[in-house]
């Protein structure tokens, strides 16, 4: 940890409001991360609103699936239709749910101090981090591990100046040979990036590169499978 | 949610659940990540998780040696989970990702659902049985459920009641029926061929009796809609053989219980009939057509596959004998003996094999003779679309179709001879059955061979040195990483990689232990009970050797269907499910392992 990131903890940590939520600040477990995924009402972290969400627990290379964090939520306003299309969450599904602040605690609980993994986690870790605010005056310390990060460091890191960079969702889970499991379901979501990012942290360990160029999908090419 | 979606219901075993047991399943499995070269279940160890791969490629090793490959939607591995020990190891050849079902949630479900806990049995034939079950829908209960109609053979004959019973009884033969439908008034009866026997022969009725006074009108019908099981209680309730079929008020038909065992059984019970009344060999070359059509509808009813292999042999034998008597001149007739050998000697053919057959004779027949024997044997054989026998074992070969005398000199060179041609020749004569004519040649060139190898043990050494003639099958990595870039197939022979080992390793023992039975299985049932043989790997090697025949058998009727012969027993492993793969790839290291029982019982090097 930088000294700026220290100090930084620090100061979140003198923000807090609530002593109940102290654990935020403890070392995190050896070995694990949390997996996050938000949907939305839209992509405007200062007014859109949390619909659904997944969070799930990695310890070592295992996926914790089976203790996983899921609910459907209800959002102070309703989302509109546009947002719908993309999550297929109707009002119907979303109107019975609890409230985010309900599931706030519950949630923190969940995730506690782990380092927290997504694809673009800046805007799901964001999103949360209102609803944090609003009731513990302070921002989540969480370490974040951006998923399309670790992708970038192992296809284009050293790549020449210009080449063209494809960092999509899909690109990135087909170059990997991870099955596409259905996109835009906070749980499937969270499941991918973390199979993603697993098998991303082995390359990075042994130092493995993602070939450049066309058809690079390791997974598919050798066997067929 | 949809996370449920990331796991795939849709192979074996899981495709047996229900969906609650898939959800539990769902609930409860964890994914865990692999790196190349991460061991995921060592050999000898038990396993907490079965492993369902989700992405990569998992190797199976067994003693360092690659046996199969693994991929998504396969499981590994029951035997460590279930018999807390695997059987090989268990490597990640790529990056690998795979579900983690706990135990426990595994020997739940293996306790309360059948299907699935076959796929944890330890021995290759009850895994068979039990997929066999699963997979076929048209199985003898689906017979059952048949309509009356399907069953149903002929039309309805109706005579008047005023008729005699003599012209009743010419009336049947004419169309050739042994029931009529008899109109007397407003009644209906029915008159069998036996009620006429009965009238004139018991009661010495008159010709001329109106048949109506040998007539029954309680008659016993059924809908030709209803179910055939209906048909068969109807039938054991009023102990008939034979039920009156009504559609729309109006009799029809008859539905005999032939009939139902007809739908059942193919028609098996007719051909041997039109095989005997054969009047030259066009007539039996659509009896072998009709053998082969019979084939296809007995598998698709689910027969087992040896019963398949025994009815088969079985008419393959009668069709090779009736030829034998249509072709063969009287000299050739009176002092020969035909021989099969190979499957059909063994009885272990499925579809149609190679022509490998021979001839012995008592004493030698005039030269022309014997060779427009050879010719028109071999040549109708052709023409019932038996290939020829690529190492020559055919009548046609002066070798194979001689005097006893001959061959038994022949057999004592074999012996003395120490290449690998004569030995497979001794492998293949040992195989030989009897089909027509004397019989007692055949058991004298045995004896003949069994005598000249007493004390050969060095012979037998040669002989077991064959199960190693063809290649280990390339279901490893090299195999399959060439396949998909086009370099090389991915099929397996099942004849060489599977079949010829078993069976010749299986022969070879029983040579050594002086056993004659010809069927591999009852070979293995002598070995067992002599000693020979451990008798756990006795019952997996059956079981092994019934999965290649099944999939032999498939493959030939598949080249059938697209009619292309070519080679009958190539299979290709892109195309099989995974429950299949499965079973091929235990049925294959059953075979490795004998192969080292054989080695090590012989003082064969290793490979």
């Amino acid at each position: 940890m930088s000294i700026l990131q220290a100090v930084r903890r620090r100061w979140l940590r003198a923000r807090l409001a609530d002593p109940a939520y102290g654990f935020l600040f403890d070392p995190w477990p050896e070995e694990e991360v949390v997996s996050l995924d938000l949907e939305t009402t839209g992509l405007d972290i200062r007014r859109d609103e949390i619909v659904a969400l997944a969070a799930i627990r990695l310890r070592g290379n295992r996926i914790l699936l089976s203790e996983r964090f899921e609910a459907v939520v209800r959002p102070a306003v309703m989302p509109p239709p546009a947002a719908i299309k993309v999550h297929r969450l109707r009002h119907q599904d979303i109107s019975t749910g609890p409230g985010m602040q309900d599931l706030l605690p519950d949630l923190l609980r969940f995730i506690g101090s782990r380092p927290l993994l997504g694809y673009y986690i800046d805007f799901d870790a964001g999103m949360l981090d209102r609803y944090v605010r609003d009731r513990l005056r302070t921002s989540l310390p969480n370490r974040r591990i951006e998923v399309s990060r670790l992708y970038h460091d192992r296809k284009y890191g050293g790549a020449p100046p210009g080449t063209v960079l494809d960092l999509r969702f899909a690109t990135i889970l087909r170059d990997l040979g991870i099955p596409n499991l259905g996109l835009h379901d906070a749980g499937t979501d969270a499941l991918m990036a973390a199979m993603m990012y697993l098998q991303l942290r082995d390359l990075q360990r042994r130092g493995v590169r993602l070939r450049r160029g066309p058809r690079s999908g390791m997974g598919e090419i050798p066997t067929g499978a | 949610m949809q996370v449920a979606e990331s796991f795939d219901a849709g192979n074996p075993p899981f495709d047996r659940l229900t969906q609650q047991e898939v959800e539990d399943i769902r609930a409860g499995a964890d994914i865990g990540y692999f790196a190349p070269g991460d061991v995921i279940v060592a050999a000898g160890k038990p396993s907490g998780q079965l492993h369902v791969i989700i992405k990569g490629v998992v190797e199976v090793r067994q003693d360092g040696a690659m046996t199969a490959l693994l991929r998504a939607g396969d499981s590994f591995d029951s035997r460590a989970l279930v018999h807390g020990a695997a059987g090989e190891d268990f490597i990640a050849a790529e990056e690998t990702l795979c579900h983690l079902v706990p135990r426990p949630a595994v020997t739940r479900l293996i306790s309360r659902n059948a299907g699935f806990a076959a796929f944890f049995y330890a021995e290759v034939s009850r895994k068979l049985d039990a997929l066999a079950g699963a997979r076929r829908p048209d199985g003898f209960e689906s017979v059952l459920r048949a309509r009356v109609r399907d069953a149903q053979r002929g039309d309805s004959n109706v005579i008047d009641g005023g008729e005699t019973i003599e012209a009743a009884g010419h009336r049947m033969r004419r169309v050739n029926a042994n029931a009529l439908f008899v109109r007397d008034g407003d009644r209906t009866g029915v008159v069998t061929g036996m009620n006429l026997s009965k009238a004139v022969v018991l009661r010495r009725l008159p010709l001329e009796t109106p048949v109506r006074d040998v007539t029954h009108f309680d008659v016993v019908s059924i809908e030709a809609g209803d179910f055939l099981y209906e048909a068969i209680l109807l039938m054991t309730r009023h102990d008939k053989r034979r039920l009156a079929v009504r559609r729309e008020g109006r009799y029809v038909g008859f539905l005999e219980d032939i009939d139902i065992l007809g739908l059942v059984a193919g028609n098996s019970q007719l051909i041997p009939g039109r095989i005997d009344r054969a009047r030259g060999v066009e007539d039996l070359t659509v009896a072998a057509r009709d053998i082969q059509a019979q084939v296809l509808r007995l598998h698709g009813q689910g027969v087992r596959i040896e019963a398949i292999a025994e009815i088969t042999s079985d008419l393959n034998r009668r069709l090779l004998a009736r030829l034998f008597e249509l072709v063969a001149p009287p000299s050739v007739q009176s002092g020969g003996c035909l021989l099969l050998m190979g499957s059909e000697g063994r009885g272990e053919q499925t579809l149609r094999t190679d022509q490998d057959n021979g001839l012995l004779l008592a004493t030698p027949v005039p030269e022309p003779d014997l060779a427009a024997f050879r010719e028109a044997f071999t040549r109708a054989l052709d023409d019932f679309g038996f290939p020829r026998c690529p190492g020559g074992v055919m009548v046609r070969n002066p070798l194979w179709s001689q005097t006893l005398d001959g061959f038994q000199r022949q057999l004592r060179g074999w012996v003395v001879d120490r290449s690998p041609e004569a030995a497979m020749n001794l492998a293949i004569f040992w195989d030989a059955a009897a089909v027509s004519g004397r019989g007692e040649l055949l058991e004298q060139a045995r004896m003949t061979l069994l005598t000249a190898l007493r004390g050969e043990g060095a012979l037998l050494a040669h002989f077991a040195q064959l199960v190693d003639t063809f290649a280990e099958p390339q279901v490893g990595l090299l195999g399959s990483l060439l396949a998909s870039v086009g370099m090389n197939s991915d099929e397996v022979d099942i004849k060489r990689a599977g079949i010829f080992p078993l069976v010749h390793g299986v022969r070879t023992l029983a040579i050594g232990r002086g056993i004659t039975a010809q069927p591999t299985a009852l070979r293995i049932a002598a070995l067992v009970e002599a000693g020979a043989l451990d008798a756990a790997l006795g019952r997996e090697l059956v079981g092994a050797l019934r999965v290649f025949m099944e999939f032999r058998l498939r493959a030939q009727l598949e080249a059938a269907r697209r009619g292309t012969p070519g080679p009958d027993a190539a299979v290709r492993l892109g195309l099989l499910t995974s429950a299949d793969r499965d079973i091929l790839r235990d049925a294959l290291r059953i075979v490795r392992q004998f192969r080292e029982v054989i080695r090590s019982h012989y003082n064969l090097r290793g490979h």
